[in-house]
């Protein structure tokens, strides 16, 4: 705050000009920097660094390069994996996974950009196939022409509608086209855009988006499931719920009717957190505590991804098997 | 009697491959019509008996596939079809209709019956705007009636399982004629491995966990009475979400006993409900007899609850004390310590008593004050701009300037103050935002919006948010250099609020929506509508954001869906920001009422009517809370429920 206070004893100086063009920005940034330096690197990181052990060197002697806590932290952005498999039983895989990132460092200043989307089709004959892959399309489609390329261009950019909004129109939109289109199919679609540090998430369904911290992890989407609503009424318990023979019938789904309730929210992310998307392939047969174990285990994504599913396959694959997973930078 | 009622056609769409043919003669004796309707295991056609040649005596015959391919299952299938029948054969009761007659051929089950001639309920649905509440109360009494009869005849209990508007018909007579008596249920296998689409929508909750009892019944009749009045089709809802949709918001002559009924009927605990049909049924007796006009004119009483301290004998909240001004107080009040500071528009501000509202001092502009008075606590001092463009710092002991400064027009705007840096920033009708020192008034910058600005700047990560009446909403970093823009469709009256946890900053406009915005980017996330222009600003608390609307409503919205948590309605609009504490939002009407409602419920703890309309936030301090009305008055009320 200090930095302020010198900011505006100096606008103070001459009080009659109009401060509004003032290039202290810049200045502001420099003095920021040795500041950035000292922000520390990503936890699971921490861990390896800490093993290493200090050396100390003589002046003048040939320096190594310098150790990694001075890398810059504006370089840092989100990482993503992404896996799917037909799992054990199933002849094809209905599941449909979508991931788009974008990051980009200029004067522009445009946060970064990211689509994640997870659809788990239903319906014989292919149907449930071409129903999740129709909506991942289409959302995908719908969401690059009416949230990000807007935010390239910069075009209107006080008049353009709500993201949520957008989201929330792009899967009106797949669903009026299943319904046209694939009579027969329907999918489940959880998506989430990610601008900057903030998650906007839609859904519909029972696959699920967690959030991932060191302290645990919290599912954030509820699933339309019977069984989920039978839950929150308390007329059933969790662990009946995991043998229940109706535990995959949902009350509502894309392809089921015309006008459809989606939920959406958004949430803001906390640094060096992880978000996974997954159909319920994966989380029916892996429990949320080795969901939590595998992706704090790892620093890299994909293969946190292949490790979750390896484990859904191992504990019978019964269904297929998707799963996407961010990892969210320090700052 | 018209023999083709509502044929689908003899061998017309509905069709299937294998279904009878029209004329074709089935079993020796039923020659087939046409089809009544299709079931879920195959087709009801309607029949000539032939075994009366001389009268045209029709009936109804129901199919069903027997999908076992293995010849044990198929034959235990037809064992308990037989068996099923025969109880059926044996009932006898006006609203069942009788069973002549059953046989299989061709792999196929039929089942003979008396033709029903009318029309199943979730066609008259369909068919229907509205159906006459007294008629839905009597078939109540007649489902009832068919469910005792059903529940207690018989030495086992018969569960009717399935009860829900296609199962049941209306006759000719317009009397209650139960079909479909689960016969059907024998054939449907309940694999279901792969994730599907699709539940009941009138089936209890203890269905799913294998209980049925007689008391499952209940709950089908209650969906079914629910989905009639509301014509809300539960299987497009949530399941078990009847309690969503309080019926008469959907359809307001239903009588309020007929609700509570209705509302028993479908308790999750199945102990909850009517302990038996017939227990139902004389509740339901009783509100046949009853006139009308009885339950209409008592539902919206309400019977005096939770009364407290600071009542009088009338049960009206008394202000602990009052103090007048000589024009509306159109603005807040704040307090310092035990002094409290009230701006009026007779162009004063006044230095109040916290603890009997004694006048201390005043200072007087040259023009109304609509701006709210705000306390530097570091500098113990007020700090409020005028009508008369000038923008005042007075010391708080005792009223008297410390500095003003001068805009170029009305100053509408209550300012806020940055602490860590020393600045004070407001808009003003001049069209911008001006920032100045609040130690000595020295100008810092300002920030041209172009149109006027009143809504009171927030401060968030070094970021100064504020909207403007064209409707444009800027972030400034604290050197005045604009971060990011957004723009409303009509004016930012409304002060915009930042959750600093999340990072969402929350606005509304007189186009009538609440935007919700990244408050770093100016990305907008969402928006939610309401039916009238806001000019009350929004506050968040515990996840949940409240605001009031010009359409009357208070709002409480999940902030992260933005779905409708509860509505408050009062008679006229509401400009006034609501203020959370200890479990109530407190917030003035134009209606002239100050209000508080308990967020939990969104039902009104109390009210307390004062002779104007109120348009400024409350203040609430440890155990009062202050509150202007246009009457010109600040009432000092005692912080109780
Ligand atoms: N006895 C009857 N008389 C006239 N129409 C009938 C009769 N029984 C059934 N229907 C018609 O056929 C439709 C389906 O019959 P239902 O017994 O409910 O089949 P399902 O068991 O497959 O649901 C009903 O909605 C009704 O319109
Ligand atoms: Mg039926």
């Amino acid at each position: 705050m200090d930095l302020f206070r010198r900011l505006f004893t100096q606008s103070q100086a001459k009080p009659d000009e109009p401060v509004s063009k003032v290039v202290e920005p810049e200045l502001l940034e420099e003095q920021k920097a040795p500041e950035a330096t000292t922000v520390p690197i990503p936890a699971v990181n921490v861990v390896e660094e800490k093993d290493e052990p200090e050396i100390a060197y003589a002046d003048g002697a040939t320096r190594p390069l310098p150790p990694e806590t001075v890398i810059t932290t504006s370089n840092m952005h989100l990482t993503f994996g992404q896996s799917t498999d037909v799992g054990m039983v199933r002849s094809n895989n209905q599941d449909a996974a979508f991931s788009f990132f974008s990051t980009s460092r200029n004067a522009d200043q445009r946060p970064d950009f990211g689509l994640f989307i997870v659809a788990d089709g239903m319906g014989g004959h292919h149907d449930g196939e071409k129903a999740s892959a129709a909506t991942a399309h289409i959302v995908a489609a719908q969401v690059t022409n009416n949230v990000y390329l807007p935010m390239l261009t910069g075009e209107n950019d006080a008049d353009r509608i709500p993201i949520t909004e957008a989201l929330v129109s792009a899967v009106q939109k797949a669903n009026a086209d299943i319904i046209a289109r694939i009579p027969d199919g329907g999918t489940t679609l959880t998506a989430t855009a990610i601008i900057g540090d903030l998650a906007y998430v839609v859904h519909v369904g029972d696959s699920r988006i967690y959030l991932i911290t060191k302290d645990g992890i919290e599912q954030i989407t509820r699933d339309h499931s019977l069984v989920q609503r039978l839950i929150e009424l308390d007329q059933l318990k969790p662990e009946e719920a995991a043998h229940h023979p109706q535990r995959n019938v949902l009350y509502r789904a894309l392809g089921q009717s015309e006008s459809l309730e989606i939920d959406a929210l958004t949430r803001r992310l906390p640094p060096n957190s992880r978000l996974l998307l997954c159909s319920d392939g994966l989380w029916n047969v892996v429990e949320e505590k080795d969901m939590l174990g595998i992706v704090l285990a790892h620093d890299d994504p994909q293969e946190a991804c292949d490790k979750l599913v390896a484990l859904a396959n191992t504990n019978g694959g019964a269904d297929n098997i998707t799963a996407i997973l961010l990892y969210i930078p320090s700052s | 009697m018209p023999e083709t009622q509502k044929f689908a056609g003899g061998s017309g769409d509905n069709s299937s491959d294998n279904s009878l043919q029209a004329n074709s003669v089935v079993h020796r004796r039923y020659k087939i019509l046409g089809i009544l309707g299709q079931g879920g295991m195959g087709a009801v056609y309607q029949a000539r008996d032939l075994n009366f040649p001389d009268v045209h005596k029709l009936v109804a015959i129901k199919e069903m596939l027997n999908p076992a391919t293995d010849p044990a299952i198929h034959n235990s299938t037809l064992k308990l079809f037989q068996r099923e029948a025969n109880i059926l054969a044996t009932l006898n009761h006006a609203a069942i209709p009788k069973i002549f007659d059953f046989f299989d051929q061709n792999e196929r089950f039929y089942l003979v019956m008396e033709l029903i001639v009318g029309s199943d309920l979730e066609e008259l649905i369909n068919k229907t705007k509205e159906l006459p509440v007294d008629k839905v109360i009597d078939w109540a009494i007649e489902l009832c009636d068919v469910l005792e009869y059903l529940h207690t005849s018989q030495s086992k209990p018969i569960i009717f399982r399935d009860l829900k508007p296609s199962n049941i018909m209306i006759d000719n007579f317009g009397k209650v004629r139960l079909i479909d008596f689960g016969i059907a249920k024998i054939f449907d296998s309940d694999v279901r491995r792969h994730t599907m689409i699709g539940t009941e929508g009138y089936c209890a909750p203890e269905q799913y966990k294998g209980n049925v009892t007689t008391l499952s019944d209940i709950y089908g009749l209650g969906a079914t009475l629910h989905h009639v009045l509301t014509r809300k089709d539960p299987r497009l809802e949530p399941p078990f979400s009847f309690g969503e949709r309080p019926i008469r918001e959907f359809n307001s002559n239903v009588p309020e006993r007929f609700v509570e009924a209705i509302e028993r009927a479908l308790s999750l605990e199945p102990d909850k409900r009517f302990n038996s049909a017939s227990e139902m049924k004389a509740d339901l007796e009783r509100l046949r007899y009853q006139p009308q006009v009885a339950f209409s004119a008592g539902s919206d009483v309400k019977d005096g609850t939770n009364f407290f301290d600071g009542l009088d004998a009338d049960g009206a909240i008394q202000p602990k004390w009052k103090y007048p001004t000589e024009d509306e107080i159109r603005a807040s009040a704040s307090i310092y310590k035990e002094m409290v500071f009230v701006a009026s528009y007779d162009t004063n501000v006044y230095g109040v008593n916290l603890s009997d509202g004694e006048f201390a001092w005043k200072y007087a502009t040259h023009g109304g004050i609509a701006a709210s008075p705000i306390v530097d606590e570091s500098n113990r001092l007020v700090l409020f701009g005028s009508e008369d463009k000038t923008f005042y710092a007075l010391d708080c002991r005792n009223g008297r300037i410390s500095w003003s400064y001068t805009t170029q027009d009305k100053i509408r705007s209550t300012a806020r103050i940055a602490p860590d840096v020393d600045a004070v920033f407001f808009g003003s009708d001049d069209g911008h935002l001006h920032a100045l020192n609040v130690l000595n008034g020295r100008f810092l910058w300002k920030h041209d919006m172009g149109d006027p600005i009143r809504s009171r700047p927030f401060i968030f990560n070094d970021l100064v948010i504020v909207g403007s009446e064209s409707g444009e909403m800027v972030a400034l970093e604290l050197s005045g250099n604009r971060k990011w823009g957004f723009r409303a469709r009509r004016s930012l009256t409304s002060s915009p609020y930042v959750d600093t946890i999340e990072g969402i900053c929350y606005v509304g406009s007189t186009d009538g929506y609440m935007y919700a915005l990244d408050a770093s980017s100016g990305y907008s996330s969402w928006r939610f509508r309401t039916n009238g222009p806001i000019i009350s600003s929004p506050i968040v608390h515990e996840g949940l954001l409240y605001f009031g609307s010009a359409d009357g409503y208070l709002y409480a919205i999940n902030a992260q869906t933005s779905r409708e948590k509860w509505k408050f309605q009062t008679e006229k609009a509401i400009l006034s920001s609501p203020v959370v504490h200890n479990g109530a939002v407190y917030f003035g009407g134009i209606d002239e009422y100050f209000y508080c409602v308990d967020i939990q419920t969104g039902k009104e703890r109390w009210k307390f009517k004062t002779n104007g309309a109120i348009t400024s936030t409350a203040c609430i301090a440890s155990d009062v809370i202050l509150i202007g009305s246009l009457d010109k008055t600040l009432y000092a009320l005692p912080l109780v429920g």
